[in-house]
């Protein structure tokens, strides 16, 4: 599926009336129908937002380097970097030093009592239910425990169209830019595609 | 089913345009049209050549009357005209006195070479004809019909084009050249 289809992805399309009320602001016969100029309209516009789609590629517009944990590393060590670097997640790295898996937020509070969605008032339900801090039974596990596996990664060359549509299939919020043998190059979240839509006017 | 209902068409008609464009248009086919008759008229009259043919009306209404459209530039203008004179001149020549035919092949012909040269012009269709049907005056010409008076003709309507066109302030021609 690609971005296309997604409704909200859906260009503002143009009327007959606002073709009429365009070509009789110009001056002089306009010697095409109004039917035709959409068709053209449409086609050049496809072409357009392929282009642009196909311009940028994840790598232009990566985080880089990414902060990476290893999956040996203990969530306290995991929760403590991704607070001190204001970021909701990463990805983490195997014995080799390929990316296995992506953690973020969403895990931590999945362990922590809310559902599949994983949202920080479920966990607030649930400390209250429970009458207790819920991320105690967590002290002794480690990044590969809790993190969302396998990986959803791209390589630098992937056009930011299909980042973006990748995104929203699998419903996540970063991917891991990795090279040929897995190793992390960098990472391409929600707020870096945000900025690159931004880019293309 | 489909075949029928294409027949019904699908879109409107593009706006009226603006009085100061039927303006513009008016005057510059009464120059373009006055400029091709005097010089016919007036100079040539006493020689066996023409310079005003019946597509040069035509012409008018596109050089004057439509000129942002690929149809009116110069480039199809003079293309346009010369190119099938000379199709409508050997189409005479080559199918003597079947006259059905070469009309038909002149037109057909002039057509698929403009399309071809990218100098659609739909008046050249009528100069090509024009070199089969215009009678003895016409045929007695040969291939100078594609100099005198086709692509003069065209030149002269051209000329005033550019300094008619040009005049108003939010007109502009010619889109492109070649």
């Amino acid at each position: 599926m690609s971005s296309a289809n997604l409704p909200e992805c859906n260009p503002v399309d143009i009327s007959d009336d606002d073709v009429m009320a365009a070509m009789k602001s110009m001056q002089g016969y306009i010697d095409i129908t109004p039917a035709d100029f959409k068709e053209v309209y449409r086609l050049a516009y496809a072409l357009a937002r392929e282009r642009m789609m196909k311009a940028f590629k994840a790598g232009d517009i990566m985080t880089t380097p990414a902060y990476v944990v290893h999956s040996d590393t203990d969530l306290i060590a995991t929760a403590t970097l991704l607070a001190e670097k204001g970021i909701s997640g990463a990805p983490v790295t195997g014995p080799d030093g390929g990316v296995i898996g992506v953690i973020s937020e969403r895990d931590f509070l999945r362990k922590m009592g809310a559902d599949q969605e994983g949202s920080f008032m479920q966990v607030i339900a649930h400390c209250l239910k429970n009458k207790g801090c819920v991320a105690a039974p967590m002290v002794n596990r480690t990044a590969g425990d809790v993190m969302t596996a396998p990986a959803v990664t791209a390589t630098a060359g992937m056009p930011i169209g299909r980042i973006s549509s990748l995104m929203s299939k699998k419903n996540i919020n970063r991917v891991p830019i990795v090279d040929l043998a897995g190793r992390p190059l960098g990472i391409v979240t929600r707020s870096n595609l945000v900025n690159a839509f931004c880019m293309l006017g | 089913m489909i075949y029928f209902a294409k027949m019904k068409g699908h879109t409107q008609s593009p706006p009226r345009v603006r009085t100061a464009e039927v303006l513009w248009s008016w005057i510059g086919g009464f120059l373009g049209i006055a400029a091709v008759g005097l010089i016919h008229y007036n100079l040539l009259d006493q020689t066996s050549l023409t310079m005003i043919i019946g597509s040069f009306g035509a012409s008018a209404v596109l050089i004057y009357g439509a000129i942002r459209s690929p149809l009116a530039q110069p480039r199809n203008l003079i293309g346009g005209h010369m190119l099938s004179a000379v199709i409508g001149v050997a189409a005479f020549q080559f199918t003597d006195g079947i006259p059905w035919l070469a009309a038909a092949l002149a037109v057909s012909v002039a057509i698929a070479l403009m399309h071809l040269t990218k100098t659609l012009h739909p008046p050249g269709g009528a100069t090509a004809l024009i070199a089969v049907i215009g009678g003895d005056s016409v045929h007695q010409l040969g291939y100078l019909y594609v100099f005198v008076p086709s692509g003069l003709g065209a030149l002269v309507m051209l000329i005033i084009a550019l300094l008619v066109n040009n005049l108003a302030p939010n007109r502009r021609y010619p889109e492109f050249w070649i």
